[in-house]
């Protein structure tokens, strides 16, 4: 029995000893997403984006013929639990990189543990300026601010000119300075802004706000809120059969699940977008039918902007892991910042390069329009798949 | 536009009410602190959406359903709540933290975090005449706001059952002392509160929007109100709700879109110390 007994533990230790030295084999990539609570939807969809970053590298061999390995925490929306997630990842499970992360206010804490552990971080989704502006060289993301402005601003003054416009924003740090930004690209090309507003998102009721509009006589309104915030405001429009010559909602408005929660209404709403499977990157057709592929097969379903944007954040790193090995340095964190400093990529959302920052050069949004439920490009002139209707029909003109 | 601020914020304030009805009966009985009550609410939302995408059941016949979930829902907790030991509201608090949690992340599993609308086009259309300009959902939000009230009224003042959930609101032993069965007191005030939050959650779905951390706000929504209120106080309710939802709106058009919380939370800190007791309390 006596014996039994220590063969039995003999056993578990060496079992436990050869699980650790297969763990050592594979590279840990750690990544934080809100997959529960607030922006529970994003965060899913940017950690299935990375999932099949990762399933492609591994599919392929990995990276030096390392498996890579996600370690995935959820952070559930809350800034205190995502730097507690961070630290988890870094100091205790080692991971080498980090990726995933929604929205400045739970990127910007990650960002801060990730350069305390010296280990590379590239966001999938933030765009306040200051996070890049602390001089965190550990800190890169795959989005920016300028790629949603320059293109408004472009659209705005060249091709709808409004009489009176309004531009709104939602009360975080992202939407308060692509509206401040918008403003001021707008008042250099010769264009004011007649009423700039800032609500909370998931303000209940916008109908005193349609009020001021109407009284106003505001024709085009651009409205930097969320999902939720277009899907009440543009409802209550109708209700109150106020038609603006055109709304554009920058973040939210470009996605399926939009769409079909809003039907006919959301027709003829403007928004921005930087990839979708209708209308990808020019010279990227054959990787972004390859993505598109392979995510149907794990998730049963069509991708859309935030699946790639989680995608292309991985992809970076893993790229310049493999950069960092065909050098033939070990794979560090301080080798893998130098390498992300140094690549590019052409990737199916954006020829990726990022500045000494750690924002990529080249990200840049098309302007889509929402035409019998399906998204148009409308801008730029070179990347249309539509022309843009405007003036958007009055909501009694409307079936 | 005046018309329209005013029209609003009393739709708006309607709107507030019947969120806030059913958590402010159950605190008011029980005392006990129901922090799963938003999570409800948008649970009986999501049963009148799922019945209406997916069996195409029209609007108006989804209340009745959600009403029953709700009420079986709600009997399940009383049942445990019941068997809370003292401190009962702290113990309260911590037990529906942990309901809410569990009630949340079901329906992510079950509903995904997509944003979830019911649309009912009737309700988006309205009344017209000359400057003054009603929606139905107003209207309906208005109606069922006073009429839910109303109801609550009758009950409470001109039936024995309304005078035994009186006097358990304003002291439990002596209500017991005085041969109220005070446990059957706490069953009914959370079949009536469940029912109440079904009512509201299928006009949540369609007047504002469905998402499974919705539930959060609607429950500082109903704290707040039920404060403004006054412990126990229904008809203080609708009137808090009102005070809320017109001194919002009126921010908005005054000072701007981004003072309309500073306003609602300088007016519920001043009430707190001008009238702790609520809108409509006594003195102490």
């Amino acid at each position: 029995m006596n014996i039994k007994r220590w063969f039995s533990v003999v056993g578990l230790l060496l079992m436990v000893l050869w699980s650790q030295t297969g763990y050592a084999e594979t590279i840990k990539i750690g990544e934080i997403n809100p997959l529960s609570g607030r922006f529970a939807q994003q965060g899913l969809e940017i950690h299935q984006g990375v999932k099949v970053a990762v399933a492609e590298a591994n599919a392929a061999g990995g990276v030096g013929g390392r498996m890579l390995e996600l370690v995935s925490r959820d952070d559930q929306s809350q800034p205190d639990v995502a730097i507690a997630r961070a630290e988890e990842l870094c100091g205790w499970e080692k991971v080498l990189v980090l990726t995933g992360g929604y929205v400045d206010s739970l990127v910007g804490p990650i960002s801060e543990v990730a350069k305390k552990y010296r280990i590379p971080y590239v966001a999938s989704a933030s765009l306040q300026k200051e996070l890049v502006q602390h001089g965190n060289p550990y800190f890169f993301r795959v989005a920016r601010l300028q790629g949603f402005v320059e293109p408004l601003c472009e659209f705005l003054t060249e091709k709808l000119r409004p009489r009176r416009l309004a531009v709104l924003s939602a009360a975080t740090p992202g939407s308060t300075e692509l509206a401040q930004d918008l403003e001021q690209c707008l008042k250099t090309h010769g264009l004011s802004v007649h009423l700039a507003e800032k609500f909370r998102p998931g303000t209940p009721d916008f109908t005193p706000l349609i009020g001021k509009l109407a009284n106003m006589d505001i024709d085009v309104i651009v409205s930097a809120g969320f999902s939720p915030d277009h899907i009440l405001f543009v409802r209550q429009l109708k209700e109150n059969m106020l038609s603006p010559k055109a709304y554009i909602g920058p973040f939210g408005i470009a996605y399926e699940s939009f769409i079909e929660a809003m039907g006919a209404d959301a027709d003829y709403l403007y928004s921005t977008c930087a990839w979708d499977p209708e209308f990808t990157l020019p010279g990227t057709d054959a990787v972004s039918k390859e993505f598109i592929q392979r995510f149907q097969r794990l998730f049963n379903r069509q991708p859309n902007t935030t699946n790639m944007h989680g995608y292309t954040s991985a992809r970076a790193l893993i790229a310049a892991m493999q950069h960092v090995l065909y050098r033939g340095q070990a794979l560090t964190g301080d080798a893998i910042r130098r390498a992300l400093t140094e690549i590019e990529l052409v990737l199916p959302m954006e020829r990726l390069v990022f500045d000494q920052t750690g924002d990529p050069r080249y990200y840049r949004h098309v302007i889509v329009q929402i035409q019998n439920g399906r998204m148009k490009v409308v801008h730029p002139p070179q990347r249309a798949t539509g022309t843009a209707v405007y003036p958007m029909p009055p909501w009694e003109q409307r079936k | 536009m005046w018309t329209t601020v005013i029209v609003s914020g009393i739709s708006l304030g309607s709107f507030y009410t019947l969120i806030a009805l059913g958590f402010a009966l159950i605190y008011g009985v029980t005392r006990n602190f129901n922090l799963a009550h938003g999570e409800l609410l948008v649970l009986a939302g999501y049963v009148a959406y799922w019945l209406w995408k997916s069996w195409a059941w029209p609007f108006w016949l989804t209340f009745p359903a959600a009403m029953v979930v709700l009420l079986l829902t709600g009997l399940i907790l009383q049942r445990i709540f019941s068997r809370l030991k003292e401190p009962l509201e702290l113990n309260s608090i911590v037990f529906s933290f942990g309901a809410a949690i569990l009630i949340q992340n079901g329906m992510l599993l079950c509903f995904t975090g997509d944003y979830r609308l019911i649309r009912v086009p009737a309700l988006h259309q309205g009344l017209r005449f000359q400057n003054f300009y009603i929606s139905y959902g107003q209207f309906t939000l208005l109606f069922l706001s006073l009429l839910v009230i109303g109801l609550l009224y009758l009950i409470m003042q001109r039936t024995y059952l309304g005078k035994a959930l009186r006097a358990t609101i304003q002291d439990k032993d002596a209500a017991a002392m005085a041969g109220i069965n005070v446990a059957a007191m706490g069953t009914i005030a959370f079949s009536l509160g469940a029912v109440l939050i079904g009512l509201a959650g299928p006009l949540y779905g369609c007047i504002h929007y469905l998402y499974p951390s919705a539930g959060h706000e609607v429950t500082l929504l109903a704290i707040t109100i039920t404060i403004f209120a006054g412990v126990g106080r229904m008809r203080g309710v609708l009137l808090a709700g009102w005070i809320l939802g017109l001194s919002e709106s009126f921010a908005v058009i005054f000072l701007g879109a981004s003072w309309r919380e500073m306003v609602s939370a300088v007016m519920l800190l001043t009430l707190l110390v001008l009238k702790p007791r609520g809108i409509l309390g006594n003195k102490p």
